[in-house]
């Protein structure tokens, strides 16, 4: 006890921690410092993918310019399009997930083997599900299959009007049990007693539904939208696998523009200020939903 | 009272079959895809497509004789294995000293790690590429394992933190109090307690590290390709060659289902970095 108390008098109180922190903090951000100070670099510079990079050209901050207010950059275009696949993947998971989370959330047997077995699209190779979604969503594949056997049309889903509504229906075939599995455990630990004083007060179901279930999931609900949400704007491999961007820029979402901007159009400058501004957005907005939802959490 | 109770259990019935349609219709794509690897050509791009057929093992052996997919797979494992075990190693004392100290500053290096975490492989993927030239790493099993840290330890550290809080801090705190060192009571105490979180989160890991691409992609060529980036090697000039590729996605994906279905208890607080307990 003796020898406790003198080594505690010799050592600050934060040296223990910052020791066990030290190995992991140091790689990490080693790691990111590294990446983040040679992307910076990357992004002032004029240099074609391929040439040594001796031969880049300082032009300090004018591909971010360039990107922003050239009327030739899709920057802008690529934005909207990272939107659309945004909500078109994020709203209908939601629905779809928490409607089918509702449904497994009764008393029936094997219902622990079902919600295993739907871990499994979540798992998947991504660079796999793109080839699938690639070969499924072609002119003789299975989705126009089923399509014609119901509506009797059979569509072009690789052409420039459907290719981005095929990517966001891998998407949410893929990631949609993300949703019912966390909503689906959400459900399961609600409390008991507040539905049955409802019921004994007289409450329909929708009434629980919407005065109890729904506020007390509220939270939830929104950590898994915010979970996905910095996914599916990262999200790279099952796009580049399915269309690579295209056809033309349907499919060009900002992770694709990246991409596209670095190594097609073979431009490192451009290619690396969008990146350094992908990066912005996803941390920023992360932030502010993150924020959002603490304040929501409060009121509730 | 009889009539009400039929009508029940029919609603019942219907919501069972309905409940076992929607995990069916979940299932179905990868299933289907599963069966493609056993189909000829033909009977892959057959519309409509065919549901009965004698399965041809020839893409399997196909990819094993020629195309050498023990090779990428072996690649694979050993990225996959170090970066996991390495991860573990570093995330171990960090987590703990998240969950059992108080410092200053601590939620704000806990959010720093997850920040780092959020930062999409594509967009430093081509700066990383630069540096794995002038480090000459470019295409080799060690930069990969030591690149995906940035993601792994954060990923780690968060996940395993709850773990760690779920064990009663008072155990550790008896077992120092008969005399044992704060290491000793870590170690004989909170760590097996904790090894069922370590293993899940280790597998987890593993996952995701046995799928990725991105980095995998533009960061290796020939020597240390991984299993999700052969996809490059089915799209020839003349068309894809499904049957191989249906054959390596089907071994590529088998191990990561089964390693799922057994950490299945611990998938929810998985997805969620550790805030939702499943």
């Amino acid at each position: 006890m003796n020898s406790d108390i003198r080594s505690q008098r010799r050592r600050p109180a934060w040296l223990a921690p910052a020791i066990l922190i030290l190995p992991a903090f140091a790689v990490v951000f080693a790691i990111a410092a590294y990446s983040a100070f040679s992307l910076f670099q990357l992004s002032t510079v004029d240099l074609t993918f391929g040439e040594p990079f001796r031969l880049a050209e300082g032009v300090g901050l004018q591909n971010y310019r360039w990107l922003l207010t050239n009327e030739h950059s899709t920057f802008g275009a690529t934005v909207r399009i990272t939107i659309h696949y945004l909500l078109g993947t994020l709203i209908p998971e939601l629905f779809i997930g928490f409607a089918i989370a509702l449904l497994l959330n009764r008393k029936m047997r094997g219902n622990s083997l079902f919600t295993a077995l739907l871990i499994i699209p979540v798992v998947l190779m991504p660079s796999m599900v793109g080839l699938i979604g690639r070969l499924y969503f072609s002119y003789d594949g299975l989705i126009n299959f089923f399509f014609e056997s119901i509506t009797g049309i059979r569509h072009n889903w690789y052409g420039k009007d459907l290719a981005l509504v095929a990517v966001i229906l891998v998407d949410i075939w893929e990631w949609t049990p993300f949703f019912i599995l966390i909503l689906l455990a959400g459900l399961q630990t609600l409390p008991v007693e507040p539905f049955e004083a409802a019921r004994v007060d007289g409450a329909s179901r929708w009434q629980s539904f919407t005065y109890l279930t729904l506020p007390m999931m509220l939270p939830l609900i929104l950590t898994t939208l915010i979970l996905r949400f910095m996914d599916v704007l990262r999200l790279f491999d099952v796009i580049f696998v399915m269309f690579s961007g295209g056809p033309g820029t349907a499919t060009t979402t900002l992770p694709l523009y990246v991409y596209r901007t670095t190594l097609v159009q073979r431009d490192v400058g451009r290619g690396s200020a969008a990146s350094i501004m992908l990066i912005i957005i996803i941390v920023a907005l992360t932030v502010i939903l993150i924020k959002l939802r603490e304040r929501i959490k409060f009121e509730a | 009272m009889k009539v009400k109770n039929r009508g029940a259990l029919l609603g019942s019935r219907i919501l069972d079959l309905l409940t076992i349609a929607v995990v069916a219709a979940f299932l179905f794509p990868y299933l289907f895809m599963v069966s493609s690897a056993f189909k000829t050509r033909l009977e892959t791009f057959a519309y409509p497509p065919v549901w009965l057929f004698r399965p041809t093992f020839e893409h399997f052996q196909n990819i094993f004789e020629n195309m050498n997919i023990l090779f990428y797979m072996k690649n694979s494992t050993i990225i996959a294995v170090c970066s996991t075990l390495l991860t573990i190693l570093i995330a171990i004392p960090a987590t703990y000293s998240f969950a059992r100290y108080r410092f200053r500053y601590k939620e704000g290096v806990a959010y720093g790690f997850l920040f780092l975490q959020m930062v999409p492989g594509i967009s430093i993927v081509f700066a990383l590429f630069f540096i794995a030239r002038a480090l000459n790493l470019f295409d080799t099993h060690i930069f990969l394992i030591v690149i995906y840290l940035l993601w792994n330890i954060p990923y780690a550290i968060w996940m395993m933190r709850g773990f760690v809080e779920g064990i009663p801090v008072e155990l550790e705190e008896s077992a120092m109090v008969d005399g044992a060192s704060r290491f000793k009571a870590f170690r004989l105490i909170t760590l097996p307690l904790m090894a069922g979180g370590v293993a899940a989160t280790a597998i987890l890991i593993f996952i995701g590290v046995w799928n990725e691409f991105s980095l995998a992609f533009f960061l290796t060529s020939t020597k240390a390709r991984t299993m999700p980036t052969t996809i490059a090697f089915f799209m020839t000039h003349s068309g894809i060659k499904w049957g191989p590729m249906f054959a390596t996605a089907t071994i590529g994906t088998l191990p990561v289902v089964i390693f799922a279905l057994l950490v299945r208890r611990y998938f929810i607080s998985a997805l969620t970095f550790g805030a939702v307990k499943g």
